[in-house]
């Protein structure tokens, strides 16, 4: 299969170098070269002498993308991949992939359509790649990190990777309305093994009506279906997704009124499953902004209520797969103790961000959010938000957010659980404030989170709450070198009923959980610029956790990493 | 612009009709049933306290509770040790999530031996024992190649690179994971990643090649490898030659050969359970096309090839296998 590849590679470089002289053909692409040395340390009653403490890993990568243009209506792109580990076992280490393949173009001058990968996202509810667990303004320490795991992961600006065609038209009208848009995809989440897993697509089509300057509507279908006769096992499942949005921009009191709104319903079925006819709900999301620019100040309020059985596959699957460690120190305590994700995978460790939607609900982790673990699309949660945001052209920003929330329905009782989360994001940027060329940013975060259940009942109560603290620092010291400065630190404590579900979603137990979880990441290095978004850096951080689960001992792992990038 | 006012103001009112919910239903099971103290109303029991896994007979444990629980029933072997851990959740334990048909969750697998099955309780300290007996053992169907209970076949070629501490022979120990006896793999080599290789052919199981399902979705490849601690980390590869062609010979050049590379980074005994269709070609570990007609054939394996690999730079490395067998559905062993 590599010769395979290099052999395709070296024609179509070949093919490439021929048409560049035709200005047809260009080049893009990136090349990372990185090595992290780990270090491992645990302290438990019983010494830990089966864990390896230390760990050198690293690679060097090139991604070369070949982009051509054969007629101005058509585009290719193909991108190769030659990866080398470092010290691989067995020639282990050295891969060949085809990374991208796509082709994309215009019918008739009217319609455009694209094969092969896609980036796709259509609204919070439907197809929609939350990132909910990420924390907000991150030091850019941490930001280059997850810059990485982005380009890793292919996410863009909330999309998922998929396989599939995709096509959108549009019209426009002298009356009514001003132009409705058409866009609509089918991708193939799973291929059929031929005996008892059916294929599984994933489809989609938007309609936008844009009816003046201030009102705009859209009608959104999602749906992701097994397909009849594919299998001979008749389980199949249907999750269907249906919602109308609304846009409206106007002027009001001297400022911009911004009210945007989604509303819908869900199904989930499985045509043979025991007990189970469908789940099926609705949910309503309404924000509005009052954006006033010459105050630089923005007003945000808003009211969600998402169905408990709102079930939306594209809308509700994390980007993080807690179940997996990410290959670093995966096991400690004498191989008693399976590591979770941290703080430190959180921030730059791709092996546990997943590039597709997740058929089957993914579980939460609630040390990194309880209240919105699914984002806005996050389901049995009813009540309203407000928002502020200060930016001055002077250096100085504010970012204030507040949700209060609730159950809707109760889980092992009536009672309902409570949800608050409050987050305030600050940015000084002192080059600007100061009037100096010199970069200097700081940058503090903190935010809060809590679940609270009162009851009759001593042992239905419920009180969790989970504090994170952020502060960073970029100093530019010369010309384009920088001193980066990151921690985080977040705490969480008390107790929770945190709910095991079926392979349908559906609640089969509850189990009390205790939290006296503290992270902290701390982080330092310096940083290179070159020309364009090539950089070269070096940085050192410590990740602490203690008491990460009942019963787990407390670690910690110091990281040296070096790290060059480039894009092209 | 009034007309998207009048349209906005429509839709944000019709959306607060629906606004405010509350059902007067729950999900999950009640905390109140969780949280009151646990009974048994109706006990522990089995439906036979002696079975002939065998000939396919089954025990059925069962149980009720006054409440929801997470129970788990641990039947041990008192001369083998071995140990299997039946677990769920709910106010009953019955069939089929209480059926045991003689399988094992930790190494070593049952023998003919007395057994005891405990049901533990989460949260509560109590347990509840019963006795089974194991009048003869599971029966696995499929194609055994070898349980090394009986050396090495001797139409087996071995292959045993030159280097110290080499090893490639059957031991007959307490740490069998099935019967009594396994095969160990060990050698330090420092100038290539081989240490020792066995070829088996198909042959000794009747004919040029192995009596397999044609198809290759329903051939399960099936082995017990066991992690030495502390040694430098094995491989173990497994080639699977196909003679594509039918005549007698595989030929590297124009036919299949499909590999199942394990590395070994774990310790103590693991079950390796791979279908046959899912095994790819590999070159050097990474993979490539198959040289032949480029469909799994399990029918026409006339050679398997079973690789132990070591970094030449690591040291001395150990590795154990056990119980090498091809199956319809993955081994429960």
């Amino acid at each position: 299969m590599r010769t395979l590849h290099l052999t395709l590679f070296i024609l179509a470089t070949a093919w490439a170098n021929q048409l560049q002289a035709q200005k047809t053909v260009s080049f893009t692409g990136a090349a990372r070269s990185a090595v992290n040395n780990n270090t491992f340390n645990t302290q438990d009653s019983i010494p830990d002498t089966s864990t390896v403490m230390r760990n050198t890993t690293g690679y060097a990568l090139i991604d070369l993308g070949v982009n051509i243009r054969p007629n101005k209506h058509t585009e290719i792109l193909g991108m190769f991949r030659i990866r080398n580990q470092y010290g691989g076992f067995w020639g282990a280490g050295v891969g060949f992939d085809v990374r991208q393949l796509w082709l994309k173009g215009i019918v008739a001058n009217a319609v455009r359509y694209q094969l092969g990968d896609l980036n796709l996202k259509q609204t919070p509810f439907t197809l929609y790649n939350h990132h909910a667990d990420r924390p907000d303004s991150m030091p850019d320490v941490f930001l280059l990190q997850q810059r990485i795991v982005d380009y890793e992961r292919f996410y863009s600006r909330n999309t998922w990777r998929q396989q599939g065609l995709q096509a959108d038209f549009g019209l426009s009208f002298a009356k009514l309305v001003k132009e409705v848009d058409f866009n609509g995809y089918l991708t193939r989440l799973r291929a059929s093994n031929l005996a008892d897993i059916p294929d599984r697509l994933m489809g989609g089509v938007t309609v936008d009506v844009l009816q003046s300057k201030h009102l705009a509507l859209s009608w959104n279908g999602f749906s992701v279906f097994d397909v009849r006769g594919t299998a001979a096992d008749t389980n199949r499942m249907d999750n269907r997704v249906q919602t109308f949005g609304l846009t409206y921009a106007g002027n009001i009191a001297g400022g911009q009124l911004l009210i945007k709104g989604e509303s819908g319903t869900s199904k989930l079925a499985f045509s043979n499953a025991a007990g189970l006819t469908s789940l099926q709900d609705y949910f309503i999301y309404v924000s509005g902004k009052l954006l006033f620019p010459t105050k630089h100040l923005s007003l945000e309020a808003g009211y969600m209520n998402i169905g408990p059985d709102f079930r939306s596959i594209g809308a509700q699957s994390k980007d993080i797969n807690y179940q997996n460690s990410g290959g670093l120190f995966n096991r400690y305590a004498n191989g008693n103790s399976l590591r979770a994700p941290a703080l430190l995978e959180l921030m730059g460790n791709e092996q546990v961000y997943q590039t597709s939607v997740s058929s089957s609900l993914m579980p939460a982790a609630q040390e990194f959010n309880a209240v919105l673990p699914y984002g806005t699309a996050t389901f049995n949660r009813l009540g309203g938000f407000a928002g502020l945001r200060y930016a001055h052209p002077s250096g100085f920003s504010v970012d204030l957010k507040h949700h209060q929330l609730r159950e809707i329905r109760g889980q092992g009782t009536l009672s309902l659980k409570a949800f608050q989360q409050t987050k305030a994001h600050f940015l000084l940027d002192i080059a600007k404030l100061s009037g100096t060329r010199k970069g200097k940013k700081l940058r503090f975060g903190i935010e809060r989170q809590s679940v609270n259940r009162s009851s009759n009942i001593a042992f239905e109560t419920v009180d969790f709450n989970r504090w994170r603290l952020s502060a960073g620092a970029e100093v530019e010291v010369f010309k384009k070198i920088d001193l980066l400065f990151g921690m985080v630190q977040q705490q969480s404590k008390g107790a929770d009923f945190i709910p095991d579900r079926d392979e349908y979603s559906r609640v089969s137990f509850l189990n009390r959980t205790s939290y006296q979880n503290k992270q902290q990441l701390l982080a330092g290095g310096i940083r290179c610029r070159f020309e364009g978004n090539t950089y070269f850096t070096a940085f050192y951080q410590q990740q602490v956790n203690k008491k990460p689960s009942e019963g787990t001992p407390d670690y910690q792992i110091r990281q040296f990493s070096l790290i060059y990038n480039m894009n092209f | 612009m009034n007309t998207s006012r009048f349209t906005t103001i429509a839709a944000l009112l019709l959306l607060s009709l629906a606004g405010c919910r509350k059902e007067q239903v729950f999900d999950g099971p009640s905390l109140e049933d969780l949280n009151k103290s646990f009974a048994l109303l109706q006990p522990f029991a089995a439906n036979k306290d002696s079975v002939a896994f065998g000939n396919k007979e089954l025990v059925t444990f069962t149980a009720k509770f006054n409440k929801t629980v997470q129970w788990h029933i641990h039947i041990r072997g008192s001369a083998s040790k071995a140990h299997k851990v039946i677990s769920g959740q709910g106010n009953e334990i019955a069939a089929p999530a209480g059926i045991w048909n003689g399988s094992t969750t930790y190494f070593p697998m049952f023998t003919e031996e007395p057994c005891t099955a405990t049901l533990r309780i989460d949260g509560l300290s109590d347990s509840f024992s019963l006795p089974v007996k194991i009048t003869s053992v599971k029966k696995n169907p499929g194609l055994l190649l070898s349980d090394f209970e009986n050396g090495i076949n001797s139409m087996w070629r071995r292959f045993v690179q030159s280097g110290a501490s080499m090893d490639l022979a059957t031991k007959q120990d307490s740490l069998a994971p099935q019967g009594n006896g396994y095969l160990n793999m060990a050698g330090t080599v420092s100038w290539d990643w081989l240490t020792v290789m066995l070829d088996i052919p198909a042959i000794p199981y009747g004919g040029a090649v192995l009596p397999l399902n044609s198809n290759p979705d329903a051939v399960y490849f099936n082995c017990l490898i066991y992690g030495v601690p502390n040694t430098n980390p094995s491989l173990v590869l497994f080639q699977f030659k196909e003679d594509d062609n039918k005549d007698g010979n595989f030929n590297s050049n124009t036919e299949d050969q499909y590999d199942l590379q394990v590395n070994v980074n774990w310790s103590g005994w693991k079950l390796v359970s791979v279908k046959y269709s899912d095994i790819i070609s590999l070159s050097n570990g990474q993979p490539t096309t198959p040289k032949g007609d480029s469909k799994h054939n399990p029918d026409k394996i006339s050679v398997i090839s079973m690789l132990h690999l070591a970094d030449p730079k690591g040291g001395f490395a150990n590795t154990k296998v056990d119980y090498l067998c091809f199956t319809s559905t993955p081994l429960e062993p």
